[in-house]
């Protein structure tokens, strides 16, 4: 088990301000600035050997694209600190994508009330999988193949053998185009921004999310220090089950009016992905949402890259691969070095 | 993800029949405690109920020995790469492999240049597909043992990077040819068994070409030589092991190489069943690696390492195909794909939920 950078919040009577000053690693990791560098390196080979790639389009669609995956990945994020994985995510978007489509075909609905739909059932599927494995006490990769098959059945049974045609622009505000931005950005990137900073106060800076990580370093000493590990469990399954309702409304958005069967396939990986890029432990215990944010960007610059230069898309998998051997390689080694680090200091 | 096996309570039963243990409870603890024990008697519910249906008229096929004879060409894929997962599942420390899907797809590409555009025979053509697969099989297997990554990202990494390299390297295109073609009705087909076969229905022959040697050796392997004693071993506690003298390192390692050769085969039983090699053959849909883990864990393979049992798992195989063979005969119109999907997500849960209450109660499966 990696050692818990986080301990749990101290107690009532503990040295105050000071001390916990102290224990709270930087605000940015080594990994998070390498990251950084290193997006910035593609953005500028990108700009110097492809013609279309600083322009507004390119540039929109990069981060209006990255929205689904990156908002998934902040729940994900939470999970993996957890010491948990959920592989179900594709399926619980293609249900509440399915559920959101109907809805907007039949009823007339408002945006707000769509949104709050897909988050409700994706909270629902979330609380499956968190009472599974929480209470179950089973380990989180099999439970969630699991019901990512039963999901994949609900929602097929949903969709009816058919695809959802026909579906009203309303979502079109989490789209690329004109309706959808915000200060010149795509409106569901600066969502996804906000739910990003949200989500790291509330795991650096209050105890309750602190008890994530002290779940995810040892779940054994956190029970005894009286962290209910189990609740924080399923609490973790849950927030990652709501923003995979919000990001398969960011999907509906970025796509056509008609809604396929395949919707969301392969964003359990993407998301995987962009959180173990972004320098969390997929031992648990250590990892930041600004690294899992970077991760998406990367890999989204990766894929858009692809695409600019005109190589097979299929080529940016491939890429993506490599990231993630090199980015957990590198967490490997300064893990090493850490060890080595604190048998010295001994 | 624990990476130390759990502590189980001390067993409350360990003293068996001899302290007037009633039958009920034995019986019981042999249900919960045996794998091979349930999975027969869940193959026997399934094949009953499905007999009885199929007697009453409630199924829109004849659910007989000629189809569950003809379900066995599904068997031969799933069950191979099932003991595949099993080695790396049993070498302990989250060991699994999510890229084995993917290691298909690359490796029965690679077969199909070898057989069709080299022009090498089949028998050198099968030993490149199993070459290929055991490389892929060695990049996990350093990533894993060598380096130390997570086995589930350092085959989620590969997961990509084969299915990238495989959907690449022909331009999306297939590999089709005579030779491919031919192998299909020289590989795929089904034969009547010498002597007895008159009264049984016809085997595909992919069973006694590709599924028995591989569970036999696979068998072999794990029960009958010191390498076995040595994978167990590594995956029950990896750190005893080492202080024991075990090279836990290479250990480790030899699984994932004998699971990519064992995926290479399986790309060859799936080229010749398609009759051409497709570049998402072990990817397209779910993927090869949901159900061959799902077959695993329902066989009684410990996620957590050390346990295992080659019957419990080919006995699973068969329970899954039959049940997926009698499903869409029980289901009006076209969802029965749709509830195949929903069996088996059903059937992963509940040997899951089973095999961490078998733990807590027993000290485990055997």
């Amino acid at each position: 088990m990696s050692t818990t950078t986080l301990p749990p919040a101290p107690a009532a009577d503990a040295p105050p301000a000071k001390i916990r000053r102290r224990v709270l690693p930087s605000p940015v990791t080594g990994q998070e600035l390498v990251l950084i560098g290193v997006i910035a390196a593609l953005w500028l080979l990108l700009g110097l050997f492809t013609n279309g790639f600083f322009t507004e389009l390119t540039l929109i669609s990069l981060l209006g694209y990255m929205a689904p995956v990156a908002a998934i990945g902040i729940g994900m994020t939470i999970i993996i600190i957890t010491g948990g994985i959920d592989v179900s995510v594709a399926a619980g978007t293609m249900v509440c994508a399915v559920i959101v489509a109907k809805t907007m075909v039949n009823y007339e609905t408002s945006v707000p009330v769509l949104v709050l739909i897909a988050v409700a059932v994706g909270a629902v599927l979330g609380l499956i999988n968190g009472v599974l494995i929480a209470y179950g006490r089973v380990q989180a990769i099999i439970i969630t193949f699991g019901t990512a098959n039963l999901f994949q059945f609900v929602g097929l049974q949903i969709f009816g053998s058919n695809t959802v045609n026909g579906i009203p622009r309303d979502l079109k505000v989490f789209g690329i185009g004109a309706e959808g931005r915000v200060l010149g950005l795509p409106l569901a990137f600066v969502i996804t921004i906000v739910l990003a900073a949200l989500a790291w106060v509330y795991l650096r800076h209050t105890a309750g999310g602190r008890h994530f990580y002290a779940v995810g370093g040892d779940a054994h000493a956190a029970r005894l220090a009286g962290v209910r590990v189990q609740r924080r469990q399923m609490l973790a399954y849950v927030i990652t089950g709501a923003l995979v309702g919000l990001a398969a409304c960011f999907t509906i958005g970025l796509g056509t009016s008609t809604v396929q069967q395949n919707i969301g396939s392969g964003t359990e990986l993407a998301a995987i992905a962009a959180v173990v890029i972004g320098g969390t432990s997929i031992m648990g215990g250590r990892g930041s949402v600004l690294g899992t944010i970077l991760g998406a960007l990367l890999v989204q610059t990766v894929s858009t890259g692809v695409t600019q230069l005109k190589w097979p898309s299929q080529l940016s998998d491939l890429f993506v691969g490599i990231a993630i051997v090199i980015a957990v390689g590198a967490d490997l080694l300064r893990e090493r070095a850490r060890k080595n680090k604190s048998r010295r200091a001994r | 993800m624990s990476t130390t096996t759990p502590t189980p309570p001390a067993p409350q039963a360990s003293s068996p029949a001899a302290t007037g243990e009633s039958v009920g409870s034995r019986v019981l603890r042999a249900l919960l405690t045996q794998r091979t024990v349930l999975i027969v008697v869940l193959l026997v519910a399934v094949l009953v109920t499905f007999v009885v249906m199929d007697a009453g008229g409630y199924l829109t096929g004849p659910y007989d020995g000629d189809t569950l004879a003809a379900a066995l060409i599904n068997l031969v894929p799933l069950a191979m790469l099932a003991l595949a997962e099993m080695l790396v599942i049993v070498s302990g420390r989250g060991g699994i492999d999510l890229s084995i899907g993917s290691t298909v797809s690359l490796t029965g590409m690679i077969f199909g240049f070898a057989y069709q555009s080299w022009g090498l025979p089949l028998l050198p053509a099968i030993l490149v597909a199993m070459v290929a697969g055991g490389l892929c099989g060695a990049i996990n297997g350093f990533l894993i043992a060598y380096l130390g990554f997570p086995a589930l990202i350092a085959t989620l990494a590969t997961y990509y990077g084969y299915a990238s390299i495989a959907l690449v390297i022909n331009d999306q295109k297939p590999v089709t040819g005579d030779d491919i073609a031919g192998l299909y009705s020289s590989a795929a087909q089904s034969v009547e068994l010498p002597l007895i076969g008159a009264n049984l229905p016809d085997i595909p022959v992919g069973v006694f070409y590709f599924l028995l040697p591989t569970v036999v050796v696979v068998y072999l392997v794990m029960a009958r030589t010191a390498y076995g004693r040595r994978l167990f071993a590594t995956g029950t506690n990896d750190v005893a092991g080492h202080f024991a003298g075990i090279d836990v390192r290479d250990t480790r390692f030899k699984a994932y190489v004998l699971a990519g050769v064992i995926a290479g085969l399986v790309a060859v039983v799936t080229t010749a069943q398609f009759a051409s090699a497709r570049p998402d053959a072990g990817t397209s849909g779910n993927g090869m690696a949901l159900p061959a883990i799902t077959i695993a864990v329902l066989g009684g393979v410990a996620i957590t390492g050390g346990i295992a049992r080659v019957a419990g798992v080919v006995l699973a195989g068969l329970l899954v195909v039959w049940l997926n063979a009698g499903i869409p005969l029980a289901i009006e119109g076209n969802d029965g794909p749709q509830f195949q999907l929903l069996a088996l997500g059903a059937v992963l849960i509940f040997a899951a939920l089973l095999n961490g209450l078998t733990t807590r109660r027993y000290g485990g499966t055997r």
